[in-house]
């Protein structure tokens, strides 16, 4: 990791008719880190992806890839890019080798050194052996990989992965990871999109939280914990409607907050056994069995609901 | 740049992988054209066929002479005359107009007295003097005039000093027979005139262009599906993350349709001109320049169907309404020269009848190259102009 930004990002606005997709985002990533983006689906993440990759023109603001301006000159921002999309944008009825071939031609790659770096993507992807075969034969996480593989051909500076483990199994989820990882050692600048906390924890050297489009934390993992003030979180489920317990709650001693979705009451704690009995006698006391509980330490979850009022998971 | 032959060329590898395009592009039309051309009158248009030019004949003249033209006329392996007594000088110069006789040849009265006269003797002939079957037609009416006049004017001769030994109309007859080598030569005989069956319905000559571009036509269907997967397989919008241009994406996908369509074109034209004996290889190059046109434009239509469409239901159902109205409305179905000048004037709207005139102008009507100019430059125009809409959808609609 050196000290020079990878991306700058300066101030983007975002509107699509009365909705505010985007609102001000601001933030820098330094050249060979893993930059993540966290938030809940809708939370702007991949309207900032696309205004990044030149795909959509911002209403205000800008950014600089590499010093390229988004704005200004998109064909050299795009020169120095690769890009993961969300979906797997590959063609199904071509083979994993002809789809490489073929991205990397439009990379700008030709002849022997084309066919050498598809080799050596497929190397990386692990799938040589199944190169030959269409991709619609593919499993989930195979395509994934190979969706990987195309935005490394030309062996860009930056590159941009956005949700990349989205209904996949764990075992290719944590080659993707894996695979992630690799990339920034190679000295690539990872800018990251996800909704899984974990991912943005492990991967991460910086992480800005986005919800309703506005960036509302931004920090290594270490500062953003620190913002919940080391509270802890407890996830509680009750044999009853939530209702009067979870007003209970937010008047019991240690409880800073108190938030329901789906029948998860998640209560954040200053000292969880200090709390837990409480909410347990206030419990009984309105005639409520408490029927699981999860003990959280602080994470990222906790910050997105201290900061938000609302738990990341939806 | 290149990058447009890498879309092209990735495009017709997805594409030729489906058996169903195949089948649809190539078996289907030879199907249909063959099926089509028997039910309009079978395949009376091949050997048995008659490939004279058509030409209206009107006699006003009651002279033997007049119809000694007649039977020589009659012979003509250039000319086949359309008689019909109740046929007006008007109204075989609107046949001319409209196709239908390549020329119209009226005998007028007195023709036959101003001929034994010694007179400069004149027939009426209508016909379009820009078009190469006009040339071909007037040099086998000069053929023949000559040698009618030079019968009679050696006859008069004959007559005048030996006509107490010799009848005039014996000298007559043997002058016309001794000039059956005409002194006019006639260079080129090929006619490539209507191939029509006795009853007079159109048959294989007609049904083959029509089917062809039908099933061209429907080819549009093929190239707003090939915009409308890649936009739903999201490679659209990972292109657009590449250094490739826009148009270069829009030209790939473009030429690749037109190379599927032109291929189309040239199968069936073949198919026609050696199984089916319909004379699209008169003038070849004509012939597929009107093939490379229409492919030209019914490629941008189907473009900028796949840029407007937003899944493959639509795209469906907006190919669907083009294909029917444009066909059918263009001649494709029913030939224009069967309906009223107003229908005809308003199915040139359609690309599809400018394509068909351009094929019938050759394979029927005998025309040169030049006939096809016309029809060639408003499909070009008509390609342009769908393709420079469908990059301006394309940039309106991948940025919002």
């Amino acid at each position: 990791m050196t000290n020079s930004l990878a991306i700058e990002v300066l101030n983007l606005h975002r509107s699509f008719g009365n909705t505010k997709a985007v609102q001000g985002a601001k933030f820098d990533v330094k050249e060979g880190e893993i930059f993540s983006l966290l938030g809940p689906n809708g939370a702007g993440k991949t309207t900032t992806i696309s205004m990044l990759s030149c795909l959509l023109h911002p209403d205000e603001g800008d950014a600089r890839i590499m010093g390229y301006s988004i704005k200004d000159n998109p064909m050299g921002v795009k020169s120095v890019l690769g890009v993961v999309p969300q979906e797997i944008a590959l063609y199904e009825d071509l083979s994993a080798r002809e789809n490489l071939t073929f991205w990397g031609k439009m990379y700008g790659l030709r002849g022997g050194a084309l066919k050498k770096r598809v080799n050596e993507v497929l190397d990386v992807i692990d799938l040589h052996d199944r190169a030959k075969e269409r991709v619609s034969k593919y499993s989930g996480g195979m395509k994934r990989r190979v969706n990987i593989g195309v935005a490394l051909l030309h062996k860009p500076k930056v590159i941009y992965m956005d949700e990349p483990t989205v209904g996949i199994d764990p075992q290719s989820r944590r080659n993707i990871l894996d695979s992630v990882v690799a990339l920034k050692d190679q000295g690539m600048t990872v800018l990251y999109t996800t909704h899984y906390m974990e991912e943005a924890q492990e991967l991460s050297d910086h992480i800005a939280i986005m919800d309703h489009g506005k960036m509302i934390a931004n920090g290594t993992h270490d500062e953003l914990v620190k913002l919940v003030g080391g509270q802890t979180r407890i996830d509680l489920t009750l044999n009853v409607e939530a209702g009067i317990v979870q007003e209970i709650w937010k008047n019991t001693d240690g409880v800073s907050q108190v938030s329901a979705e789906n029948g998860l009451i998640t209560v954040l704690v200053e000292d969880s056994n200090q709390a837990l009995p409480l909410l347990f006698e206030s419990a009984t006391k309105h005639e409520a069995r408490i029927t699981s509980v999860d003990i959280l330490e602080p994470n990222l979850e906790a910050v997105f609901l201290h900061l938000t009022g609302r738990a990341l998971r939806d | 740049m290149i990058s447009i032959f890498d879309i092209a060329i990735k495009d017709l590898m997805q594409l030729l992988r489906d058996f169903k395009t195949f089948m649809f592009l190539l078996l289907m039309p030879i199907l249909f054209t063959l099926l089509f051309g028997y039910a309009f009158g079978g395949f009376g248009g091949g050997e048995g066929g008659d490939a004279r030019l058509p030409v209206g004949f009107l006699n006003e003249d009651e002279r033997w002479v007049s119809e000694a033209l007649h039977d020589l006329l009659t012979d003509s392996e250039i000319i086949r005359l359309r008689e019909n007594s109740s046929l007006s000088a008007s109204a075989l110069d609107l046949m001319v107009a409209e196709g239908e006789l390549a020329a119209a040849l009226i005998i007028p009265s007195g023709y036959g007295k101003e001929i034994l006269s010694d007179k400069n003797a004149r027939l009426i002939v209508i016909a379009d003097t820009n078009t190469s079957a006009w040339k071909t037609i007037e040099a086998e009416l000069l053929s023949i005039t000559s040698r009618l006049d030079g019968a009679a004017r050696t006859a008069t001769i004959m007559d005048k000093y030996a006509g107490e030994r010799i009848p005039f109309k014996y000298g007559f007859d043997q002058t016309l027979e001794a000039w059956q080598e005409p002194p006019i030569s006639i260079v080129e005989t090929t006619s490539s005139a209507v191939k029509e069956t006795d009853d007079g319905i159109a048959s294989l000559a007609h049904t083959s262009p029509g089917m062809m571009l039908q099933f061209a036509i429907a080819g549009l269907l093929t190239a707003a599906s090939v915009i409308v997967t890649e936009r739903k397989s999201r490679t659209l919008q990972r292109l657009l993350t590449t250094s490739v241009k826009r148009i270069h994406i829009l030209l790939g996908h473009y030429l690749a349709t037109f190379i599927l369509i032109f291929t189309q074109f040239t199968t069936l034209i073949l198919f026609g001109h050696f199984f089916l004996k319909i004379n699209y290889l008169r003038v070849p190059e004509a012939t597929f320049l009107v093939a490379f046109c229409s492919a030209l434009c019914i490629a941008a239509i189907g473009l900028l169907i796949g840029v407007i469409a937003k899944d493959e239901e639509q795209a469906v159902s907006f190919s669907l309404i083009p294909m029917f109205v444009l066909s059918g409305l263009g001649g494709a179905w029913v030939p224009l020269e069967f309906t009223g000048e107003t229908f005809r004037a308003i199915g040139h709207i359609s690309p599809i009848a400018w394509a068909m005139d351009g094929f019938k102008n050759i394979s029927v009507r005998g025309f040169g190259f030049d006939s096809v100019i016309i029809p060639a430059v408003v499909l070009t125009t008509y390609a342009t102009v769908f393709f420079l809409l469908s990059l301006w959808r394309l940039n309106a609609t991948e940025e919002s």
